[in-house]
């Protein structure tokens, strides 16, 4: 395994095994993500991605293994704690609140915060159409927005590490560029970010590392370069 | 064939008289216990007449556990039956016989009116869940409650009905009357013999009636069926089973015999009020129900007695009685884990579930032959077995499927893959029939299935196995098959509340068959929850297998698996594919590209493609699908 | 006429009770997601304990003691007996809620006799007021507005205040909430003890108007059930709608034919779940069979 070297390791997994119900989801899957860093965790649906970021925000239980954000041990808390212990998911449905407005969504992040993050005029000015959306029920906003919503949540927080799933995932092509824009901009504040993505491009576009998982086990660790390069990793474990 | 290891040898005679020594023996301990009842209370301050109430009170205490603890429904209004079985009892004496006062005519009539009762206000209600039956049946209740009380030149409203004529049983030649006693015999500390009225005799022999009927029904097909749809209803309805008739049929049979003990009780008292109509009445039967036990036979006869005794012997000394009897009722719920409630609080409720259900159509189609021989090969016939046309599901605004043209082949493997957000498991449910299309057509053997329910389609050759292993977790493999079996041969309803699925030859070599398809031989008489992941996931195939399809539909039959149990079970699959066509949703591209004989790929809500492996292999709009967008010479550019 | 006037006004009065308790009711549901049978009890308790404190000190301190004493006693009871019933079936939390109303009651009934009582309209506002062609009791009037204005306090909380919005977001999604580093569990307590505080002051002001007995809780609470049902469980204006709804339904209906007024509340409670089960105001569950 590659260490991130110069960089101290900010979240650490190790040989989680997690389950739903009796299904062996999660097969000791190991990654190491150093502060600051930008990785990227690839693979088809359904092979564990979400799953794997919902262990590490305490919504799936693993059963055997460690999850460690600076040293301190995660596994076993509740999504609250670890939510407050600084690691922040958006989710793949993004799960904006409809029967509050955008505002509404906004204030909710900064008033259940344990320590805040952007300051709302950051937020407005990296996220300008939400300012003009304010006042609009969360069920009243396009899917870019919806996404946009839910990442500035995550951000008016202050965020140790950042857990995106499948930011782009069924987003018009020119939302998608604004959406990955966003992330740079994250990447470069020095957010340190896990990206579960399968827009490829878009994820090479913007990671230090990449992991590949299939079948609930890890299968690869390497660059982008490398994945770039590999056609046929690409197709044995990426597409058909 | 093969039989499970440690089947039993005997036959089914053996086995119906094995029962019958058992009933008798059950009948046997009950009369004795009956008997020594009235003794057993005296020294403890009770009295033969209580006796008697508890005793005519339990009936209805019975039928409300068969309905929540056998068929898991709360009814909050069984009282509209007990009190209505006795006004109309009453009413019959008082008006119809007031000379010649028939207690057979009088409680045979009120439990008919109870029965018609409880099949209009069930035909209502049976469709609703939890919260909304309780409530509802509570409606009704008070309806009746206060429409009672208005109507006060029938029912002397607030006052109630006094003076009912005291009715005989005609016995033969005889017209007995009830209130006589037995000889008068001093028995000491157990008091006098005569203080027993014939009543007592007769409230006995109702009990152990019932009891006997509602032993016979649980361990009957019917009863079979109910406990199935309360364990697990999800996949009773989906191997072909219909669980608003069996709900109504219970429904109507603990009304009935509600309404019979109302009857009874007023015949008894010769009085009945407007309180036996009462929320508090029908509260009553629910602390009864709850203290003595749910899901025992014979508990709530003892909750009964119990909480009865308790009154009548604490009401004379302190003004708490009722309070004691709150406290016991919270603690037993809060307390007693396992054994009273267990099963009850046990018992996750699941998604939200439809509040609805579709209306059963009449089945016009021709049952196929019991064991079809396996056939090698496609069979002659149509070409296609399922088409679809324009398929479109929408949610909302969200369209999880739209425009989907699709059609495979008899004995054909196909599988069904897309990258996120291809709205597979959608398909295969407007396919399984679990929901409905919102556009286009679904055609099954040239037949528009479009409209027809979920239990239907199971009857019609289409069976489909859980992305989550859907099974009865209490009963063993054999069980959990013989049931899906059971299904296919008797159709969605039967109303067998005395005979057992075991004379059901079929049943059980449908069942075995099941097994052995799917390797569970081994495992035949473990409890379904105790299995591993894979066993699991095979019996949920195997459940599906057992109701005889021409085409199975699996939703990730692999998935949670070792490589190992995978790799099994494909090949299980792959033995299957040659008898009927098979639909698998996969993830695991080795096993798809393996075992296939086409594939499909759907995304974003719409084929994509189809073809062989090698054909969507080569597919560059596939691959394009799955990277987001974007092709391979993005890649060799970027 | 003037009777019509009145039976509307009586519906008033009687619907702002209902709305009371249905909002407790249906914001408990739609926090906890618990089917609440007790909480009529809050009602009565808070009936009582007002009682109590306006024999021996005032009527205006009972109705603070009132509201003060229920959610301790909503607290005490989240805390020992309810919290492990959140993820049980409904039926079981029927059950046990059922349980603990029957025990509440049968406690007032050992400390205060099944005797109804009457409590006295306090001396400030005793009296009419004339309306137009009729004379109305002035203390109903100030109760309804006081309820309506207690109700419009509950709605700020629920719009203006930070717990009101982590609440409603609650309504719609918890997981979303904790993953956001929200107290859930905190708030549904404070959501439980609001919503029976409520019910413990109406309880107590409305003591002149109904007379007191210990059955007063099974009394209100399943008129209030069919008024949460019809409204939409789970919908704060669904349980205002159906609670002015089914008071002014029972009012008028007493006025046109009496023997119907407390069968017609039961009809509507059965035409609403039989042809629009989410209610009046409450969301169409998208529901996929299995």
């Amino acid at each position: 395994m590659i260490a991130s070297t110069a960089r101290e390791t900010r979240l650490r997994i190790a040989a989680i095994n997690s389950y739903y119900g009796d299904s062996h989801i999660l097969r000791d899957v190991s990654l190491e993500i150093g502060a600051g860093e930008t990785v990227a965790l690839l693979g088809r649906n359904g092979v564990g991605k979400t799953t794997t970021l919902k262990s590490i925000v305490g919504w799936v239980r693993p059963r055997t293994g460690s999850v460690t954000l600076d040293g301190r041990e995660l596994m076993g808390c509740d999504m609250m704690t670890i939510a407050r212990a600084g690691v922040a998911l958006v989710p793949e449905e993004r799960r904006i609140f409809t029967n509050l407005t955008v505002a509404e969504n906004l204030k909710l992040a900064q008033v259940t915060a344990r320590a805040p993050g952007w300051t709302l005029d950051h937020v407005y000015e990296k996220f300008p159409r939400l300012r003009e959306r304010l006042t609009h029920k969360g069920d009243e906003i396009s899917g870019g927005e919806k996404q946009m919503l839910a990442i500035a949540r995550a951000l008016l927080q202050d965020v140790k590490v950042l857990l995106l799933d499948e930011p782009t995932e069924g987003l018009a092509p020119l939302v998608v560029r604004e959406v990955e824009s966003v992330i740079r901009e994250i990447k470069a504040a020095g957010i340190t970010t896990l990206l579960v993505e399968q827009n490829l491009y878009s994820a090479l576009a913007v990671a230090d590392r990449c992991y590949i998982i299939d079948q609930g086990e890890i299968k690869f660790e390497g660059t982008p370069e490398q994945v770039r390069g590999d056609e046929e990793l690409r197709r044995r474990y990426l597409h058909v | 064939m093969t039989t499970a290891p440690n089947a039993a040898p005997e036959g089914a005679a053996f086995e119906r008289r094995a029962s019958l020594v058992a009933d008798l023996r059950f009948v046997l301990l009950a009369a004795l216990a009956l008997a020594a009842f009235p003794f057993v209370l005296h020294p403890i301050g009770g009295y033969a007449g209580l006796a008697t109430q508890i005793l005519i009170t339990s009936i209805a205490a019975v039928a409300f556990n068969l309905l929540l603890g056998y068929a898991g429904m709360l009814s909050y209004g069984q009282a509209m039956f007990y009190g209505g079985g006795g006004y109309v009892a009453a009413i019959l004496l008082l008006r119809a016989m007031p000379q010649h006062p028939n207690l057979w005519l009088a409680v045979l009539g009120a439990t008919l009116v109870t029965a018609i009762m409880a099949l209009l206000v069930g035909a209502v209600t049976v469709r609703l869940y939890g919260i909304y039956f309780a409530l509802l049946t509570l409606a009704f209740a008070q309806m009746v409650f206060f429409i009672v009380e208005q109507a006060k030149d029938w029912t002397n409203g607030d006052d109630g009905l006094q003076s009912i004529p005291n009715a005989l049983l005609p016995i033969g030649p005889w017209n007995v009357d009830l209130t006589v006693g037995l000889p008068p015999v001093d028995l000491g500390p157990f008091g006098n013999l005569g203080d027993i009225k014939l009543w007592y005799i007769l409230a006995a022999i109702a009990l152990i009636a019932v009891l006997l009927f509602t032993r016979l029904l649980i361990r009957s097909q019917f009863g079979e069926v109910l406990t199935a749809i309360r364990e697990n209803e999800e996949r009773s309805v989906m191997v072909g089973f219909s669980a608003p008739l069996y709900r109504l049929a219970a429904f109507g049979i603990a009304g009935a015999l509600t309404g019979l003990a109302g009857a009874l009780r007023a015949c008894y008292d010769g009085t009945v009020a407007v309180e036996s109509l009462s929320i508090e009445r029908s509260g009553q039967f629910v602390v009864y129900t709850v203290v003595g036990g749910v899901q025992t036979l014979v508990s709530p006869v003892v909750g009964t007695a119990l909480i009865m005794y308790l009154e009548n012997v604490l009401s004379g000394k302190t003004p708490a009685w009722r309070l004691i009897e709150g406290i016991i009722f919270v603690a037993v719920i809060v307390f007693l884990p396992r054994g009273v409630l267990g099963t009850l609080l046990n018992q996750r409720e699941k998604n939200p579930r439809s509040i609805f259900r579709r209306a059963l159509r009449p089945r016009t189609e021709e049952p196929e032959p019991l064991l079809r021989p396996n056939v090698e090969g496609r069979r002659a016939g149509p070409l296609s077995i399922i088409e679809t046309s324009k398929l479109g599901k929408l949610f909302g605004h969200f369209a999880a499927n739209h425009d989907i043209d699709f059609q495979v082949d008899p004995a054909e493997l196909r599988a069904v893959i897309g990258p996120n957000g291809a709205g597979k498991t959608t398909f295969f449910n407007l396919l399984a029939g679990t929901i409905a299309p919102t556009s286009g057509t679904i055609n099954y053997k040239g037949r528009d299935v479009s409209r027809v329910s979920g239990t239907e389609r199971v009857h019609l050759g289409i069976a489909k196995a859980f992305q989550t292993a859907s099974l009865y977790p209490d009963q063993t493999v054999r069980q959990n098959c013989r049931l899906a079996a059971l299904a296919r041969v008797q159709g969605p309803f039967a109303l067998q509340v005395l005979r057992r699925s075991t004379r059901l030859d079929d049943v059980d070599a449908l069942a075995e068959r099941a097994m052995d398809r799917l390797e569970l031989a081994a495992v035949a008489d473990v409890r379904a929850g105790d299995l591993s992941h894979g066993d699991k996931k095979r019996l949920d195939i195997a459940i599906a297998l057992a109701t005889q399809p021409q085409i199975l539909l699996l939703d990730e039959p692999v998935a949670g698996m070792s490589k190992d149990e995978a790799r099994k079970t494909e090949g299980l699959i792959r033995r299957l594919s040659t008898e009927m066509t098979v639909l698998v949703i996969e993830h695991d591209m080795e096993m798809v590209m393996g075992i296939s004989d086409t594939i499909t790929v759907l995304h974003q809500g719409t084929v994509l493609a189809t073809g062989t492996p090698a054909e969507i292999r080569a597919n560059a709009t596939v691959q394009e699908a799955y990277l987001g967008g974007h092709t391979e010479e993005e890649f060799a550019g970027a | 006429m003037e009777a019509v006037i009145e039976a509307l006004l009586n519906g008033l009065v009687q619907g702002l009770i209902y709305v009371a308790i249905a909002v407790g009711l249906t914001i408990i549901f739609g926090t906890l997601r618990l089917v609440n049978f007790a909480h009529g009890a809050f009602y009565a308790i808070g009936a009582y304990v007002g009682l109590v404190v306006a024999q021996h000190v005032g009527f205006v301190p009972g109705l603070i003691a009132a509201p003060l004493a229920v959610a301790v006693f909503a607290v005490l009871l989240d805390r020992l007996v309810l919290q492990y019933f959140y993820e049980k079936t409904p039926t079981a939390q029927i059950l046990v809620t059922f349980g603990i109303a029957l025990v509440v009651e049968e406690t007032l009934r050992l400390i205060f006799g099944g005797t109804t009582q009457q409590f006295p309209t306090p001396a400030a506002l005793q009296g009419a007021v004339s309306l137009g062609p009729i004379a109305y009791p002035a203390y109903r009037l100030v109760f309804a507005v006081g309820v309506l204005i207690m109700i419009g306090l509950v709605w700020l909380f629920l719009v203006r205040t930070n717990y009101g919005l982590v609440v409603r977001a609650g309504v719609r999604d918890r997981i979303m909430v904790q993953l956001l580093g929200g107290n859930i569990r905190q708030a549904s307590t404070v959501v439980f003890a609001l919503g029976a505080a409520v019910a413990g002051l109406v309880g107590a002001a409305a003591s002149p108007i109904y007379s007191i007995d210990p059955s007063t809780g099974f009394l209100f609470l399943v008129p209030s059930f069919v008024v949460v049902v019809v409204g939409g469980l789970g919908s704060f204006w669904g349980a205002v709608l159906g609670g002015l709804l089914i008071g002014e339904l029972q009012s008028l209906t007493t006025l046109v034919y009496a023997p119907a007024a407390n069968v017609i509340i039961y009809i509507c409670m059965a035409l609403v779940l039989l042809f629009r089960p989410q209610g009046l105001l409450g969301e169409s569950e998208v529901i996929r069979q299995s």
